[in-house]
């Protein structure tokens, strides 16, 4: 093996992740379960009421054509804060709902 | 030689005892195992089982049972019966061998830690006898099943699923370890005999027997009838034991009471519950799951312990609420998580059983109706992947048991809701206040992490819904997949509003298990 082959079969840095991954209990409104989602403490509220949705949504509850918020504690959490702005902790309980 | 009658001699061999010379009393009979408490040690002396047996009647009598059992085994085996056995009740049969062989194994070193440790001559004598008797249930559990595994793998389960991480399993470890191994034998008496096996197992084990026959399984049924008339004796330990301690601490007999009957209930909701209002054909259910537990578990337990100047568990209201709802929820669950258990759940929602469901339950709709509706219309425009689970339910740390299925999802008085806890810096998740109130009170002997926390402790690797499957030792063979190839389903193919609106998620990335 040449130098110049050792050297591009070198593993790439990692590259900088984008976040820390915050498990959470999260539950959607009107489902039977509370379940394990993963978000990144870099998620927007928003992104991360998707996450909690795609587990649930058309699988065990119908669409709507309608937005989605998180709350925790009973407090709705603004959807343009991240994960780590609302304080969400690992293995924080988070509710989401849809908006209206 | 003429035999001396038995009533000559039957007191003396039965309650051998004699005053220790050689040795300290607390060192044969250790307060950790022994669990004297506040029962002064001549209180004992009064311990007397209620049923009466001699070592050969009772070899007699075991040998009968043995003889009856196997031999009808033996002539089944050469009919057709299994192959016309329907798919639904097969996976109660498959459910109760994987859930329970092995467990009659574990009460075995129940029995005989009480047949070592009982403080009385007569009790220890007693527990010789539950220890043989736990000994022919694990043999026989194992044996019946076993000549099955070549028509269908998944009875392998009746002696595999014990030794696996399987999450039904970790649930019934959790409770059982808890029941025979962990306490001392006053009150493993109290727990696995009195509270577990006449509240619960004896009952039980009627009711499936009824069922099997219903269903065709003569074998099953003639199995679980053996098994049953040897439970009905060595129970009684129970009494006699639970009589002295509410004498000399009522306290800590109602506690011991408590939390076992609840943990018990929650274990049953999952391991009886289905088997009897979903895969259990319709035509041939006697008693729904709630008049079943209405009937001979709430009603007969509660006579008993008040019978023994006891009062009913604080949670009560909560038990009782709960058989409209717990076993649905969780009946949801194994089906929407089939890939994680090692039968094949039925549905069990069909139109005519759906009228079943709605009569017996009729806010059963309300609750799982619009969640059905929704798998079915997946099911139905082949949508399958919406049908199974990308994720982990989250799980009680108590009971083992999804976090919700305490409750029902439009349910005001105990709705669908994590109880959680924080202790020394750490988040506990609980389904409902008894299991955290439980919890909190023995939370020194309760060591067993839920799957979740062993996922995100990195046991389970790689953490994909794959490496879940793998850790939990289901093979492509074994996973559970719906009894009927979805075939129920097609009935709705024409519902009103069946919707083709299902098709999308409104949603983003995969995003759990994929990178937890």
């Amino acid at each position: 093996m040449t130098e110049t082959q050792e050297a591009s079969a070198a593993p790439a840095p990692d590259p900088e992740p984008e976040g820390q991954p915050v498990p959470i209990n999260a539950l959607f409104e009107n489902d039977f379960v509370t379940q394990l989602i993963l978000v990144l403490d870099t998620d927007t509220i928003d992104e991360a009421a998707q996450k909690v949705a795609y587990h649930v949504v058309g699988r065990r509850l119908p669409p709507r054509d309608a937005g989605l918020v998180m709350r925790v504690g009973g407090q709705v959490i603004p959807g343009h804060l991240t994960v780590a702005e609302a304080g969400i902790a690992p293995l924080g309980n988070v509710l989401v709902g849809w908006a209206g | 030689m003429a035999r001396m009658p038995r009533e000559k001699w039957y007191d003396i061999a039965r309650d051998v005892d004699w005053d220790l010379s050689y040795v300290d009393y607390e060192a044969v009979f250790p307060e950790w195992l022994s669990g004297h408490g506040k029962i002064p040690r001549e209180a004992w002396a009064k311990w007397d089982e209620p049923y009466k047996v001699t070592y050969p009647e009772y070899v007699a009598t075991q040998r009968e049972k043995e003889t009856g059992a196997y031999s009808v085994k033996a002539v089944l085996q050469k009919s057709r019966v299994f192959d016309q056995l329907d798919e639904g009740w097969k996976s109660v049969a498959k459910m109760h061998f994987g859930g329970v062989a092995l467990i009659e194994d574990l009460a075995v070193y129940a029995e005989l830690r009480m047949a070592r440790f009982g403080l009385a001559g007569a009790w220890r004598n007693m527990a010789v006898y539950g220890t043989l008797d736990e000994t022919r249930h694990t043999q026989i559990s194992l044996f019946f099943p076993h000549e099955l595994i070549g028509k269908d793998p998944q009875y392998d389960w009746a002696h595999k699923a014990y030794q696996t991480n399987d999450w039904a399993i970790i649930a019934a470890r959790a409770v059982f370890d808890g029941m025979m191994l962990n306490p001392n034998v006053v009150d493993v008496a109290i727990q696995l005999p009195f509270t577990f096996e006449t509240g619960f197992t004896n009952v039980q084990f009627v009711a499936l027997s009824a069922d099997a026959l219903e269903s065709g399984d003569i074998n099953f049924a003639n199995m679980i009838s053996s098994i049953q008339t040897d439970e009905a004796r060595h129970s009684q330990q129970g009494g006699p034991t639970l009589e002295i301690l509410v004498e000399h601490d009522p306290k800590r007999a109602q506690w011991i009471i408590d939390k076992t009957f609840w943990a018990s209930a929650r274990l049953f909701s999952v391991l009886t519950g289905p088997g009897m209002d979903y895969y259990t054909p319709l035509d041939m259910r006697k008693q729904s799951y709630k008049e079943f537990m209405q009937e001979w578990i709430a009603g007969q337990f509660l006579d008993q312990i008040r019978d023994y100047g006891l009062k009913k568990p604080w949670y009560w209201d909560e038990f009782m609420a709960g058989l409209d709802t717990w076993h649905h929820s969780l009946h949801l669950g194994v089906w929407y998580w089939r890939p994680t258990v090692w039968w094949k759940p039925q549905a069990g929602v069909s139109p005519e059983e759906r009228d079943w469901l709605r009569e017996k339950y009729p806010e059963w709709e309300k609750h799982w109706g619009g969640i059905w509706d929704v798998t079915i219309d997946n099911v139905n425009a082949k949508r399958m992947e919406q049908t199974l689970p990308e994720t982990l339910p989250w799980l009680c740390n108590f009971c083992n048991l999804p976090i919700g299925t305490a409750a029902s999802p439009y349910n005001d008085k105990y709705p669908v809701r994590s109880y959680p806890l924080q202790h020394n810096g750490y988040t506990y998740h609980f389904c409902s206040h008894p299991c955290r109130q439980i919890w909190w009170e023995d939370r020194d002997t309760l060591h067993n992490p839920t799957v979740i926390e062993r996922l995100l402790g990195g046991q389970i690797q790689p953490p994909t819904v794959e490496g879940i499957l793998g850790w939990m030792g289901l093979t492509p063979e074994i996973m559970g997949d719906d009894a009927y190839g979805y075939s129920w389903a097609k009935r709705y193919a024409n519902r009103n509003g069946a919707n083709g609106s299902a098709a999308e998620p409104a949603a983003a990335e995969p995003t759990a298990t994929e990178s937890a």
